[in-house]
């Protein structure tokens, strides 16, 4: 290593830094008491140091709030739609990647024509559909339409179709049904993949506002990205300034702890998601 | 392995394929052909939410006048430059992608996308109204206008600031993966959070802007409701969180670079910036291509951004289709109308999947 590299990783030091003052600006906020936000924000180190400290506003947002219930809503919508986004995109991906059946090339194209709708030029319809089924307000509503989305499809059938064949043949020999070749052989080789599908899907839903938006009006089956978009309209009144940063914080602590503990995952799903998606 | 002998091969493969594929084939037709199919439907009729909601017959079938009705007027004219900005940027976009496609710089495809998309941004503008003309919908087009603006400002900002932190950031050393890692944080947060975070940062009283501002004696801008500043700054707010994405698709180019190509050039002196322009460039066009369909598709589609720093103010200068698309249809209840823009917008973001994918497939042009 040369003087240089040590210039350059210094000089990117300080972007890096400046690109991370808006995170540790809301970090160190939502631990700064609310009556001293009101009159000023720059107290020590412009406000990027908590002091004074306080962990008041976590302490009233698990109290008071609905910050807690938003998140749990959060909870059960990213999981069932991960479970069920990897339930339909194995299966599917696995018959189109493998399997022989008539009329395949017409169920790949149609399959991959969905891949041009975006989410926008649905939600009216959809919005109409769950209407007429009194399905709004509810945690299937927010799970369902990103389930038939086919970017899981895709993904798992790219994957399976790069496993040799001759596993697959050993397993025919042997007499073992397809069904039985797809979990008992196909399913465990598939475990990475898998895992960039669900954390791809988690992301997703956890941090999906326009759908949310549409259908869920009461604010008990608010997720808390949508709940966080309810609160910070009027954040310097109602809750104040501190307490609606430290939902910020809660908001966001899954997908950050995510997104460390699985960064190669995260990144290579969220490439996958955006290069294909 | 479990044997079935009494199972053995039951299932032929052509019944084994349906098991499997029914589950997502029913999701998909219920919850996304259908829906797309009955969008288009909707856009061909006069349908209010409420009246509908209340009485099933109330909707009632008019053939195409929502698009009319929203992107047409009265006595509309085309003239050469009648909106120049625009109409100069489609002209100078047509006369670069033939000079690139010339030169070699660009593939076939590249270069004929990048000329249709800079032809219609030379006939489109060209409409307006004329003598005592006007349009039916005078805020669709300004709204449209936005969002390419949007676009336009968004796009080459993440590209140029992603590229260049790609390359200064390829490398297996510590110091760079901690690097990379906190640039690429901003963007696994929601939207919602994002904007609470300019929001407040942006703010003229409370925010972290303001008060740098005011350290160095300046007056705090009134960002988000000033005309001018506010497309700025959600534009500034979307470079940041959106970055990270592009930065990783270049690293993955640069990756793909040949060694050898850096070190013939060093022999030739190309190292550091000149490598960077002489090799690196070079080498990653399609790469480019390909994060800028990806990042047009994406922001094309802003909404949130819009919606929760600005509310599309002040005076409409950020309201983006999307978000007009989600009042007519929830604030104005005019189902049919939003439709048909939603139909538009699915025109405009097919055609750049097509053009993503046509591009993912050109393995070299």
């Amino acid at each position: 290593m040369n003087r240089s590299y040590y210039w350059l990783i210094l000089g990117l030091s300080i972007p890096a830094f400046v690109w991370l003052v808006p995170t540790i600006w809301m970090v160190s906020l939502s631990f700064q008491p609310n009556e001293l936000l009101a009159r000023t924000t720059s107290s020590t180190a412009l406000g990027l140091i908590p002091i004074p400290f306080t962990p008041e506003n976590y302490i009233a947002l698990f109290r008071f709030g609905q910050v807690p219930m938003w998140f749990l809503n959060s909870l059960i919508v990213s999981v069932g739609m991960t479970l069920a986004v990897l339930a339909v995109s194995t299966t599917a991906g696995y018959a189109l990647a493998r399997l022989d059946f008539p009329f395949k090339t017409p169920v790949i194209i149609i399959c991959l024509m969905g891949l041009m709708v975006p989410e926008q030029a649905v939600f009216i319809p959809l919005y109409t559909m769950f209407a007429d089924w009194g399905w709004h307000n509810s945690h299937h509503a927010l799970i369902l339409p990103r389930v038939a989305v086919p970017i899981g499809v895709f993904l798992m059938m790219q994957f399976f179709k790069a496993i040799p064949k001759d596993i697959e043949e050993a397993a025919r020999i042997d007499g073992v049904g397809w069904l039985q070749i797809f979990w008992y052989v196909m399913l465990p080789l598939a475990r990475p993949a898998m895992m960039t599908l669900a954390i791809l899907t988690f992301l997703y839903a956890w941090n999906d506002y326009l759908w949310p938006l549409v259908s869920a009006q009461q604010r008990e089956y608010f997720t808390i990205t949508l709940g966080l978009a309810s609160i910070q309209s009027n954040f310097a009144q109602a809750e104040g300034l501190g307490r609606v940063m430290a939902s910020g914080v809660i908001a966001s602590l899954p997908v950050v702890v995510l997104f460390l503990i699985f960064q190669r995952y995260v990144v290579r799903a969220m490439t996958a998601g955006g290069t294909k998606g | 392995m479990p044997r079935h002998q009494g199972a053995r091969l039951a299932l032929s493969q052509r019944q084994a394929a349906i098991i499997l594929l029914l589950p997502f084939l029913a999701v998909y037709a219920v919850f996304l052909v259908y829906p797309f199919f009955k969008g288009v439907w909707i856009s061909l009729h006069d349908w209010n939410l409420m009246a509908v909601a209340f009485n099933p017959d109330a909707k009632s079938y008019v053939g195409l006048r929502n698009y009319e009705r929203v992107m047409w007027g009265q006595n509309i004219t085309w003239a050469a430059w009648a909106s120049p900005g625009f109409q100069i940027i489609g002209v100078l976009g047509m006369l670069a992608s033939a000079f690139l496609y010339r030169t070699g710089r660009a593939g076939k495809v590249t270069a004929l996308a990048m000329g249709i998309a800079a032809l219609l941004l030379f006939v489109l503008p060209g409409f307006h109204p004329g003598e005592g003309g006007r349009w039916f919908d005078r805020r669709f087009w300004p709204t449209v206008g936005n969002t390419i603006l949007f676009v336009g400002l968004a796009v080459p900002g993440v590209t140029i600031t992603a590229m260049l932190l790609a390359a200064a950031l390829d490398g297996e050393t510590r110091a760079k993966a901690v690097l990379r890692t906190l640039f690429f944080l901003s963007q696994v947060l929601s939207v919602t959070v994002v904007t609470l975070i300019w929001q407040i940062m942006f703010s003229p009283r409370q925010g972290l802007i303001a008060n740098l501002t005011e350290l160095f004696g300046g007056s705090p801008i009134v960002w988000l409701t000033a005309e001018g500043f506010a497309m700025a700054a959600i534009v500034i707010a979307t470079i940041w969180w959106s970055l990270g994405i592009a930065m990783i698709l270049f690293l993955a180019g640069i990756q793909d670079i040949s060694k050898d190509l850096y070190e013939a050039g060093a022999l030739d002196n190309a190292t550091g910036a000149k490598a960077f322009w002489y090799i690196t460039l070079p080498n990653l066009k399609r790469t480019i291509t390909l994060v800028v369909v990806l990042q047009i598709i994406l922001h094309f589609q802003v909404f949130g951004q819009s919606h929760l720093m600005t509310g599309g103010g002040p005076n409409d200068t950020t309201q983006v289709l999307v978000r007009y698309i989600y009042q007519t249809a929830f604030r104005d209840s005019e189902l049919g109308r939003a439709s048909a823009m939603a139909v538009f917008l699915f025109v405009i973001m097919g055609g750049f999947s097509i053009l993503q994918f046509v591009l993912g497939r050109e393995k070299d042009e």
